[in-house]
């Protein structure tokens, strides 16, 4: 092994937006460590993603969005009779940010404090534990990146996506996307925040990893600017979303200004193998599973592709590196560090998985006795005993084994997992086991109810141990979340909702659901074999295309499978506790919700908890000490705001706009759209917008000088005496009532003492 | 910006009687038309789209 002088090789190795804002992702750090191991001593890992999520969520960054909006998109620039589709969602952004942006500038500090566990010294006392500072702060964050999102109109950041009104479909629309400042939020962050450092660092390689399809873009903007700043600089771009689109990309002109090479699929060897050529002054022939370009004429780059790679033996490879990370950014009170316990799927069946074009073709595993070993060493290296294990499935010995090891080694940590049905190796004993070695979430792939869409997709497993494996887990205190998909080739509306009411007769064993509409893209074998899914696949216009639409003679349509996926996700909010009102951020905050099963909360009481605040809030009634919340802001429309939420919200707006993650995008179904959805007409309404609570509300204005009046009054009780006193019927008196419960319900009018939601878990996490 | 919002710092419930200058008002002891007056309530539950509910990729 060489050992280079830490100053001899810098590498730099990117983590660009946009990825989840609550824990670290695995790729940079799997590869650090194997470099390190290597002999490259200085390495350099940023995560670019939680850092833009941290930079834009500041007062100074939203002061500047909120003056931005104003001159892009101010409200009075609407001032027409009608507003039509195309000015809708710019209507939207400018009307929440006239009621938002105010508040949310004040607050956002503060929200960041609460969801990092920062706002208060004693861990019990943190506003992480109580969902009644916890969700308000979420939302804050949020509506802040709503903030951020209209200031670039019509992009749109949220902790989930990104996406622009460019299609990542398209080179063309990708390239342009890079040098759009008015829309491209993160140029100005990378010249601002990132260039310097990269400038001062001089790294010889720069690794940028692009795992999802809301990075593609931000990737190359940052390419781009690095190639121009420091043109010595090696670029390279790696990850899943390249493992599919990745040919395409070096096919597609222009890309060749941006960066140097694309390393598919598994990237230890090939990026040391890089590194190594590069270091040496050799050429790139040799490197394993690079794409790369011949600049022998400089004008004229030539695209190269090599041979792959061997993988890696796994079980060699050295426990990730996560130093230098922001671990103090992450916006979570505790790091959960991800570790991958083995790579590729020993099932390896499901037809519609292309898991093998992510990672490179074949199942390999570290050894129980290593990972345990290696959980240790994580545990006291970054002071965290939570764990997110990564993995698509671990085979029955390994989830038999691995328990027996982590309590052996007294590793004394929580952790999640996915996971598939195996009856054997869940079974009441050993779901008991993997409890005592800290799991806490299984998150396995059910995907369908219907037997015959369960056997065209191989899955292999039976509703019977379906329901075994999810009791013997919830009897286990284990979290039990299941991915399920809507949509599959042929699925009948009938048969999506026998999944639904599948999920739903066994809400007390199964938590959360991962529901997804089934997408074809290029690898996969519904898309290579067609005919035996009875589907046809209909071309994708653009050269970096990898979804595509299909026609089916049985079954739900691609659009009848997008009501559907609405259909059941209106059901779950009403059926399934921790989806139920606003305690849904629960689930969209990775690892949130299981903190507080690792703090001691077990799955039933935690549903329970969200369960009977969802229905303490609806049993708001309206008492005479209800005042209006201090900090609501009423914003004057000349539109209805719901009625712009709900015609955006409509599959035919939908599909108008780019979606890097579910690929469903129809090109000219604005003009569709535009056709169908008719425009709104004027009216007068009023948007309330209370940061305590975070939710937007609309009145007309009978409600708007009630509202009025109520804040003259003081309380309702006062309003309803003078309003007796005026004469005023028992009748109209009962309407004011109801009125004033409704906007309780929805957090306009607060009691004086707040009802409170005492938090079981709040005991234990004092320990 | 349009707006009606209680600026003060740490604001006590009880204290809360802010002036709205772009809101309808009612003065304090008019009677209201409460049965007269479009008392409508709209919310919109956020649409969660499947990329928001893919919240467990690797």
């Amino acid at each position: 092994m060489i050992q280079l002088p830490s100053n001899d090789f810098p590498v730099t190795l990117a983590f660009p937006p946009q990825g989840h804002w609550t824990q670290p992702h695995l790729a940079l750090p799997c590869l650090k460590a194997w470099l390190h191991a290597s002999g490259y001593g200085d390495v350099e890992q940023m995560d670019l993603s939680v850092e833009a999520f941290d930079h834009f969520l500041t007062a100074e960054s939203l002061t500047r969005a909120a003056e931005k909006v104003q001159r892009r998109l101010p409200l009075d620039r609407f001032k027409e009779d009608r507003l039509p589709l195309g000015q809708m969602r710019a209507w939207r952004a400018a009307a929440e940010s006239a009621a938002s942006a105010e508040s949310v500038i004040e607050r956002v500090e503060a929200a960041k404090a609460v969801l990092r566990g920062q706002d208060h010294t004693v861990e019990a006392e943190r506003g992480f534990w109580d969902p009644d500072r916890y969700i308000p702060a979420v939302r804050t964050l949020y509506h802040g990146l709503r903030l951020i999102s209209s200031a670039h109109y019509p992009s749109e950041l949220t902790p989930h996506n990104f996406t622009m009104s460019y299609s990542n479909d398209s080179s063309e629309d990708v390239l342009a996307a890079t040098l759009d400042e008015e829309q491209n939020p993160f140029i100005e962050f990378y010249r601002e925040q990132v260039m310097p450092r990269l400038i001062e660092r001089e790294p010889r390689v720069l690794g940028l990893s692009v795992l999802y399809g809301s990075q593609l873009i931000p990737a190359l903007t940052l390419a781009r600017m690095v190639k121009a700043a420091l043109p010595d600089c090696h670029i390279t771009m790696g990850g899943g979303f390249l493992a599919y689109i990745g040919d395409k990309v070096m096919a597609a002109p222009g890309m060749a200004e941006c960066f140097d090479s694309i390393v598919f699929h598994e990237g230890e060897r090939p990026l040391l193998m890089l590194c190594e050529a590069l270091r040496l002054g050799e050429g790139l022939e040799d490197v394993g599973s690079l794409a790369w370009w011949d600049r022998s004429d400089p004008d004229h780059p030539v695209a190269v592709k090599n041979m792959a790679a061997h993988p890696i033996k796994l079980d060699d490879a050295p426990a990730p590196d996560l130093d230098g990370l922001p671990m103090e950014k992450y916006f979570s009170p505790r790091v959960v560090i991800p570790y991958d316990v083995n790579r590729g799927c020993y099932y390896g069946e499901c037809t519609f998985c292309t898991l093998p074009t992510v990672i490179g073709p074949g199942y390999r595993t570290r050894s129980s006795e290593t990972i345990a070993r290696h959980v240790v060493e994580l545990r006291d290296r970054y002071a965290s005993t939570h764990f997110n294990f990564i993995t698509d499935c671990m085979p029955p010995g390994m989830i038999k084994d691995l328990p027996e090891r982590l309590i052996e080694a007294e590793a004394g940590v929580t952790w999640w997992a996915d996971a598939r049905i195996e009856p054997k190796a869940y079974d009441a004993d050993g779901a008991k086991r993997l409890y005592e070695s800290g799991c806490r979430k299984l998150l396995f792939g059910f995907e369908s109810a219907t037997k015959r869409i369960l056997k065209m997709m191989m899955k292999g497993q039976s509703l019977k141990s379906v329901v075994e494996v999810a009791r013997n887990c919830t009897e286990a205190d284990i979290s039990v979340t299941f991915y399920a998909m809507v949509g599959f080739p042929t699925e009948t509306r009938e048969e999506a909702r026998a999944t639904l009411e599948f999920i739903e007769e066994h809400a007390d064993i199964i938590r959360e659901v991962s529901l997804q509409t089934f997408h074809i893209d290029e690898v996969a074998k519904t898309y290579k074999e067609p005919e035996q899914f009875g589907i046809r696949v209909l071309d994708a216009p653009g050269d970096l295309a990898l979804y595509h639409d299909y026609e089916a003679d049985q079954g739900m349509t691609q659009e009848e499978a997008a009501e559907m996926f609405e259909e059941m996700m209106a059901s779950f909010r009403r059926n399934l506790a921790i989806f139920s009102g606003d305690n849904i951020f629960y689930f969209m905050q990775k690892s949130h919700y299981f903190l507080h099963l690792a703090s001691g909360e077990t799955p039933q009481g935690f549903s329970g908890r969200c369960a009977d605040r969802t229905e303490a809030r609806a049993q708001r009634a309206a008492d005479p000490g209800l005042k209006v919340s201090p900090g609501l802001v009423t914003v004057p429309l000349d539109f209805s705001y719901s009625e712009a939420v709900r015609t955006l919200s409509d599959p035919l707006a939908r599909a108008a706009r780019p979606d890097f993650l579910t690929g469903r995008y129809v090109r000219d179904a604005d003009q569709v759209a535009e056709e169908q959805l008719p425009p709104l007409e004027v009216k007068e309404r009023f948007l309330l917008y209370d940061a305590e609570n975070g939710e937007f509300v609309e009145l007309r204005d009978g409600g708007a000088r009630v509202l009025a009046a109520l804040r003259q009054h003081g309380t309702l009780g006062s309003l309803i005496e003078a309003q007796r006193r005026g004469g005023a019927s028992e009748a109209a008196l009962d309407r004011l009532e109801q009125f004033a419960a409704e906007l309780h319900r929805l957090g306009v009018l607060r009691s004086k003492t707040p009802t409170p939601t005492p938090s079981p878990a709040l005991a234990s996490a004092q320990g | 910006m349009n707006q009606n919002k209680d600026q003060r710092e740490d604001a006590e419930l009880e204290d809360s009687h802010d002036e709205s200058s772009e809101a309808p008002t009612a003065a304090g002891g008019e009677a209201l038309d409460l049965e007269g007056l479009d008392l409508t309530v709209e919310t919109v539950e956020e649409r969660i789209s499947p990329s928001e509910t893919n919240v467990f990729d690797k």
